[in-house]
């Protein structure tokens, strides 16, 4: 509507001068709007695989390569091994099981039988990752000091510093 | 609220109040500084420390995170809703305007305090103070679209213009605030799935940690209508005295400019003469709005 009124009348009439910078704010509207939508959905794309579940990223392997993403699984309890430049652990998702090697120092709340997301690449079987995560669940129950060893599992023995 | 329109749109009638205080809004600043006085005890020693996995003390973050985010939600909510009023010709009026705009300032305040919060508690449980996972970046998103909603506010543009404009952004911004709830369970996120607001209706917190999140939501209830109902305040004397203004230099103008078609702009006289200054305070000095 606007464009035929330009195209007709450029820039003579009252209203075509009126019209001219409303329909360039709805041009740089549209932009704005398309750009942010096109982030969005790349951005959401990416965050929809934010992770592979151990079973997910074993069941790609061939696919993955050595190319990086984020894997997740519970960490297994008596799996945790100190070595020189970080842990060596094992994790577990839906039965499927993978071992990790992870460069740096675990996240103070890094634990047996705790999910965790890890960002690296497969390195043959092993999967190798510099960057861990603690997922922590919804579940929020009081500390009950008499209550640790019963309820979660074999923790206390495994800990970290235990 | 009321009361204070009616007060404000007979300015000339009436002195401009000189505080946006009131009996009752002081009653309520007292109850909400009475409430967060509660709620620090509460959270810090009342309640008792989380389990080993959530990261023992780490938990108490949850007192101000969780209820900063709802009511970052009820302020978007709020601001939505009166855009829409305003929007709607059969409602439309500038208090639906201000109090939008108040709202979303508010609103925007608690979701930069969420995010603040959830990045200190991020880093002490998951080990990051940041990633890119689907909660945080529309949390995010809707930061950003929120400080957009009020950068629109500001543009130097006619009012009702502006204000229109505004109110499309403030409604289209709101409809990210769902977008951010369901996130979690819509995508894979390293944050966590909803404890309290859950569909199958069984919160996964229990005794005195529930009972202090829900006291951390009342309070911050409070904060939110204390803060909005001055910020309000304030932006209804701003657009008094912007009316005002706006409405002399209008008339000053068209003296200069030889037009006298109908001079008088919503109840401004036409100043008699030239105008006497144009760098002159127009928009400063204080309105002496008369009653035709």
């Amino acid at each position: 509507m606007a464009l035929t009124g330009e195209a007709t009348a450029p820039a003579a009439t009252a209203t075509g001068r009126a019209r001219r910078p409303r329909l360039r704010l709805w041009v740089a509207g549209v932009v704005i709007v398309s750009a942010l939508g096109m982030l969005l959905v790349q951005g959401l794309g990416n965050a929809t695989l934010y992770f592979r579940n151990a079973d997910e990223a074993v069941a790609q392997r061939d696919e993955l390569g050595d190319r990086r993403f984020r894997l997740q699984g519970t960490v297994v309890g008596g799996s945790v091994r100190e070595v020189a430049d970080g842990v060596a652990f094992t994790i577990e998702y839906a039965g499927v099981s993978v071992d990790v090697l992870h460069r740096g120092d675990p996240p103070e709340l890094f634990q047996p039988d705790i999910p965790v997301v890890l960002e690296g690449s497969f390195a043959g079987e092993r999967f190798e990752s510099d960057r861990m995560m603690v997922k922590h669940t919804s579940d929020y129950r009081e500390e009950h000091p008499d209550r640790v060893d019963g309820d979660y599992g074999p923790a206390g023995a495994d800990a970290p510093g235990a | 609220m009321t009361t204070l329109r009616d007060e404000t749109t007979r300015t000339g009638a009436r002195p401009v109040p000189a505080s946006t205080g009131t009996a009752a809004t002081r009653v309520l600043g007292g109850v909400t500084l009475l409430a967060l006085g509660v709620l620090l005890y509460l959270a810090f020693v009342a309640s008792p420390a989380a389990g080993p996995s959530q990261g023992f003390d780490a938990v108490r973050f949850m007192y101000v995170h969780v209820p900063s985010a709802w009511l970052a939600y009820l302020s978007f909510a709020v601001c939505a809703l009166c855009s829409a009023l305003y929007l709607w010709r059969r409602t439309r009026s500038r208090f639906w305007d201000l109090l939008a705009g108040a709202s979303a300032e508010v609103g925007t305040l608690f979701i930069a305090l969420t995010l603040v919060t959830g990045s200190i508690w991020g880093r002490i449980t998951w080990g990051v103070y940041w990633t890119w996972d689907a909660r945080l970046t529309t949390t995010a998103v809707l930061f950003v679209m929120f400080l957009g909603y009020l950068a629109v506010r500001r543009v130097a543009l006619d009012v009702e213009v502006r204000s229109r404009r505004a109110a499309v952004v403030g409604i289209i911004a709101f409809l990210n605030v769902p977008i951010v709830h369901n996130s979690v369970q819509w995508w894979r996120t390293l944050h966590q799935e909803p404890t309290v607001l859950r569909t199958d209706l069984s919160p996964q917190i229990e005794g005195l940690m529930l009972y202090t999140l829900l006291f951390g939501v009342l309070t911050f209830t409070l904060l939110y209508a204390w803060l909005v109902v001055h910020r309000f305040r304030v932006a209804w004397l701003e657009d008094r005295l912007e009316a005002a203004g706006l409405g002399r230099a209008i008339a000053e103008r068209r003296a200069e400019a030889g037009l006298d078609e109908d001079p008088a702009v919503e109840g401004v006289p036409a100043p008699a003469g030239p105008a006497p200054d144009p760098s002159g305070p127009a928009g400063r000095t204080t309105p002496e709005v008369t009653a035709p």
